[in-house]
C-alpha cells in the first residue's frame, strides 16, 4: 500500500514537471509580452513624469491614481468613448443582421454579394480610414461635393459630426466581420423550426422576431461584447482621421492615453489611465466569459433536439 | 344550434373544443414533385374525403413526406394540382392554408417553453390570451404534459418531445392535419395508447386527417383507407382490409403482412379444364375464376402470392397430400423465429426461393434442415411478372 502511494505521488510529481516544462517557452513569451508590461504600467502610475526628459521621475504614491481617477477628464474621455461604442455596436449588429439576413436568401448569384458584404474583413482600418479621409475632404472629398457643402469646414472638422463620422467609419470597416458571424448564426438556424412557423401561421417578421431572433441571440450577444470591447481598443481610424479633435470631440480614452505618454511624454498619467482602461476591459471580458459557459451549453441542447 | 342564431356562437371559447369541425377534403391531382433529376413524387393522385383519417404507407424515401409538405405548401409541386376543400391552394402561402402539421423531427422551437411551444400557433394567430391560456391547458391534460409546461424541449425525452409536437397541432381546429409518423419515438404501450387516443381524437373532432407512417400495424389499425406509396407512385387507395386481402400489386403484397406475402415465381400449366400453378417442388390448382383470369390476360409466367397464413406445415416429405388443400410444395426448413407463441418459418424451395409460414401455436417445434411439405390452404393470388399487377379474379 505504501509502495503504491509513493510510487504515485513520485509520478504525479514527474508529470507536474513535465506539464512546466512544456508550459514553459508560452509562460516565457507572456511573462515577457504581457505580465510585466502590466506590473510596470501599474508601477509608472506611482510616479508622476518630470517636467524635463532627464530629470528622475517623482514618486508620488498613490495620489496620481486618486487624481486621475478622480478627474472630468477621464470621466469625459470615457463618456467619448462609450458613446463611440453606442454608435458603432448596435448599428454594426443590425446592419449585419440585416446583410446576413439577405444573403441568406437562396437566389442565383448570391455568392457575389456574400463576398462582397464580407470583404470588408480584408481591409485594414489604416486603409478604411484612408479612404474615408479622403471622400470626406473639405476640398476634394465625394461626401463633400453630394452634400454641396465643398469648402470650410468639413464633416471631420465638425465638433458635433467628428464623432459620428468616426463611428460610421469604424461600422463600415467591421460590418465584414459582423456580417460572416450573423451569416453563420443564421444558416445554423433548423430550417424545419421556421417551416414549422410557418405552418403554425406565423408572418415574416414574426418569424423573424420570435424564431429567428432569438436563435440568434448567442451570436448577437458574442458580436456585442467583441465590439464592445473593440470600440473601447480603437486607436487607428481616430488617429488618421481626427487625432481626437476637433477640440477634444473625438478624445476617447485610449488615444487620450497615446497622446499622454507620447506627445506629452505624461507616462505616469498614461500608466494611471492604461490601468483604468485595463480594469474595464477585464470586466467586460469575464462578463462575457462566464456568461458563454452557460450559453454554449445552451446552444447545443437545441441541435440535438432538432436534428 | 346557437351557431345557427349567433354567428359568434361557433367561436365561442366554451363551445370550442366539443366544436366539431366543418371538415374539408384535401386532394392531390397529378402532383409530380422532383428535386435536380431524382422524382420524390411521381403523378400522384389521391384524395381524403372531408373528415377521413388517410394514411399514407411506404417504405422510407417512397416520398411521404414530401407528399405532406406538397399539402403543407413548404414544397410547391413541379406540376399537378392541390387542392384543400374546393380551392387550388398551389400559390397560397403556409401560413394562410389553415393546416397544421407533426414533423418528423418534431421541430420544436428550442427557445420556447413546452408551453409557449403549443401556444405558439395560437399567439400567430392572434387568439386572445385567456383563450391560450385555455386551450393549451386542455391539450396538456388530454397529451399528459401538464406536469412539463414549463420545461423546454432540450429537457424532454424523445417521446415527450413528440407529444408536444402533437399538441402543437391538435390545439387549433385547422381544416386538415398533416402527421408524420408521429408515434414513431414512442415505447410500444404509450404508442398503443396514443393510436387509440388519435383515432378517438379524430372522431371527436371530424377533422381530416393526413397521417404518414413506415408502420403497417398503424397504417392498418388506424386508418379509414390506406394510401401505399412506392417510389413515389401510388400503388394502391383503398380501407386497410382491402389492402391487405386484395394487394393491387406485388409491391403492396410483399409490403403488407408480417412476415408479408410470398411472392413466388412459378409457370402456368393446363391441364384439361384445369390451371395449375407449377413452382419448384409443387403445384397448386387454381380456382375456376383465377383460372378464367389467367388464361385472358394470356399468361404464362406468373408470380404467386401466398401469405403466410395460407400455408401449413405437413411433416415429412412423404405427406399424402389431403383433400381440401390446393396444393402442396416440398421444402426445407432453413429459420425458425419464435413471436410470442407463434412460430414463423422460414423454409427453402428447391429452387432456392424462400418462403415464410406462420405455424399457429401448439405445433411441434421445427427444426433447422428438416424436410417438410407445405400445404396451400389459400386463397393465393396471382401477378402479372411484366408489371407486378394483380390479376383479378
Ligand atoms: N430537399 C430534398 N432534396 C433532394 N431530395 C430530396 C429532398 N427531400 C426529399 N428528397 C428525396 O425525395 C425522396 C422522398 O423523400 P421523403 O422525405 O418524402 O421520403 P419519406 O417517405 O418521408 O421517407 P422516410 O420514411 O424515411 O421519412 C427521397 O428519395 C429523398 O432522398
Ligand atoms: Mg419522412
Amino acid at each position: 500500500m505504501n509502495g503504491a502511494g509513493e510510487r504515485w505521488s513520485r509520478r504525479a510529481v514527474r508529470e507536474a514537471a513535465v506539464a512546466y516544462l512544456l508550459l514553459m517557452p508560452a509562460l516565457v513569451v507572456f511573462g515577457i509580452f504581457v505580465f510585466y508590461p502590466l506590473v510596470k504600467t501599474a508601477y509608472l502610475g506611482f510616479f508622476t513624469s518630470p517636467p524635463a526628459p532627464n530629470l528622475p521621475a517623482h514618486y508620488v504614491g498613490l495620489s496620481q491614481y486618486r487624481s486621475v481617477l478622480g478627474s472630468s477628464e477621464l470621466r469625459d474621455d470615457l463618456w467619448r468613448t462609450v458613446q463611440f461604442v453606442l454608435y458603432t455596436v448596435p448599428v454594426g449588429i443590425v446592419l449585419g443582421i440585416g446583410l446576413a439576413t439577405l444573403a441568406n436568401q437562396r437566389l442565383a448569384g448570391m455568392q457575389f454579394f456574400r463576398t462582397i458584404y464580407s470583404s470588408t474583413v480584408a481591409t485594414s482600418t489604416a486603409v478604411a480610414s484612408m479612404i474615408f479621409f479622403t471622400l470626406l475632404n473639405p476640398e476634394v472629398g465625394l461626401f463633400t461635393y453630394w452634400l454641396g457643402k465643398q469648402g470650410g469646414n468639413g464633416v471631420l472638422q465638425s465638433p458635433s459630426l467628428a464623432l459620428p463620422a468616426v463611428s460610421v467609419v469604424t461600422i463600415w470597416q467591421n460590418i465584414g466581420f459582423t456580417f460572416i458571424l450573423m451569416s453563420a448564426a443564421l444558416q445554423s438556424v433548423p430550417d424545419d423550426l421556421l417551416e414549422a412557423a410557418r405552418v403554425d401561421g406565423a408572418s415574416s417578421w414574426y418569424r423573424f422576431r420570435t424564431v429567428t431572433l432569438p436563435l440568434l441571440s448567442p451570436m448577437i450577444f458574442f458580436a456585442a461584447t467583441v465590439g464592445v470591447i473593440g470600440g473601447f481598443q480603437a486607436f487607428g481610424q481616430i488617429d488618421i482621421l481626427t487625432q481626437g479633435g476637433p477640440g477634444n470631440h473625438t478624445l476617447v480614452l485610449i488615444y487620450d492615453i497615446y497622446r499622454q505618454a507620447f506627445q506629452y511624454d505624461n507616462y505616469g498619467y498614461a500608466a494611471v489611465q492604461s490601468v483604468a482602461l485595463f480594469a474595464i476591459l477585464l470586466v467586460l471580458t469575464s462578463v462575457q466569459f462566464r456568461y458563454f459557459q452557460r450559453r454554449v451549453f445552451y446552444a447545443r441542447s437545441p441541435h440535438e433536439e432538432v436534428r | 344550434m346557437d351557431g345557427d342564431l349567433s354567428p359568434l356562437a361557433g367561436r365561442d371559447a366554451a363551445s370550442h373544443l366539443l366544436e366539431r369541425a366543418t371538415a374539408t377534403s384535401v386532394a392531390l391531382e397529378g402532383v409530380s414533385k422532383s428535386y435536380g433529376g431524382t422524382a420524390a413524387v411521381r403523378d400522384l393522385t389521391l384524395q381524403a374525403g372531408a373528415g377521413e383519417l388517410l394514411v399514407l404507407l411506404g417504405p422510407s424515401g417512397c416520398g411521404k413526406t414530401t407528399a405532406l409538405r406538397l399539402v403543407a405548401g413548404l414544397e410547391s409541386p413541379s406540376s399537378g394540382i392541390v387542392r384543400i376543400g374546393s380551392d387550388v391552394v398551389n400559390d397560397v402561402d403556409p401560413k394562410d392554408r389553415d393546416v397544421a402539421m407533426v414533423f418528423q423531427s418534431y421541430a420544436l422551437y428550442p427557445h420556447l417553453s413546452v408551453a409557449r411551444n403549443i401556444e405558439f400557433p395560437l399567439r400567430s394567430r392572434h387568439v386572445p390570451a385567456a383563450e391560450r391560456t385555455r386551450l393549451v391547458g386542455d391539450v396538456a391534460d388530454s397529451l399528459r404534459l401538464s406536469s412539463l409546461l414549463e420545461r423546454k424541449p432540450g429537457q424532454l425525452s424523445g417521446g415527450q418531445r413528440q407529444r408536444v409536437a402533437l399538441a402543437r397541432a391538435i390545439v387549433r381546429r385547422p381544416k386538415v392535419f398533416l402527421m408524420d409518423e408521429p408515434l414513431s419515438n414512442l415505447d410500444a404501450q404509450l404508442r398503443v395508447d396514443m393510436r387509440a387516443e388519435l383515432v378517438e381524437l379524430h372522431a371527436r373532432l371530424g377533422t381530416t386527417i393526413l397521417y404518414v407512417t413506415h408502420d403497417q400495424v398503424e397504417a392498418m389499425t388506424m386508418g379509414e383507407r390506406v394510401a401505399v406509396l412506392n417510389d413515389g407512385a401510388l400503388q394502391q387507395l383503398d380501407v386497410p382490409a382491402a389492402v391487405h386481402d386484395r394487394p393491387a400489386n406485388a409491391f403492396v403484397a410483399g409490403f403488407i403482412g408480417s412476415p408479408p406475402m410470398n411472392i413466388l415465381r412459378g409457370r402456368l400449366v393446363g391441364e384439361g379444364d384445369a390451371l395449375f400453378v407449377a413452382v419448384p417442388g409443387g403445384r397448386l390448382a387454381l380456382g375456376d375464376e383465377l383460372a378464367r383470369a389467367a388464361r385472358r390476360r394470356d399468361l404464362d409466367e406468373v408470380q404467386l402470392g401466398v401469405r403466410p397464413e395460407a400455408l401449413r406445415i405437413e411433416l415429412g416429405a412423404a405427406a399424402v397430400p389431403v383433400a381440401g388443400l390446393l396444393g402442396t410444395i416440398a421444402a426445407t426448413v432453413t429459420l425458425v423465429e419464435l413471436v410470442g407463441h407463434e412460430q414463423n418459418v422460414a423454409c427453402r424451395l428447391a429452387g432456392s426461393q424462400l418462403v415464410w409460414v406462420r405455424a399457429g401455436a401448439g405445433g411441434a417445434p421445427m427444426r433447422t434442415g428438416e424436410p417438410v411439405v407445405l400445404g396451400v390452404t389459400g386463397p393465393v393470388h396471382l401477378f402479372d411478372p411484366r408489371d407486378g399487377a394483380r390479376v383479378e379474379p
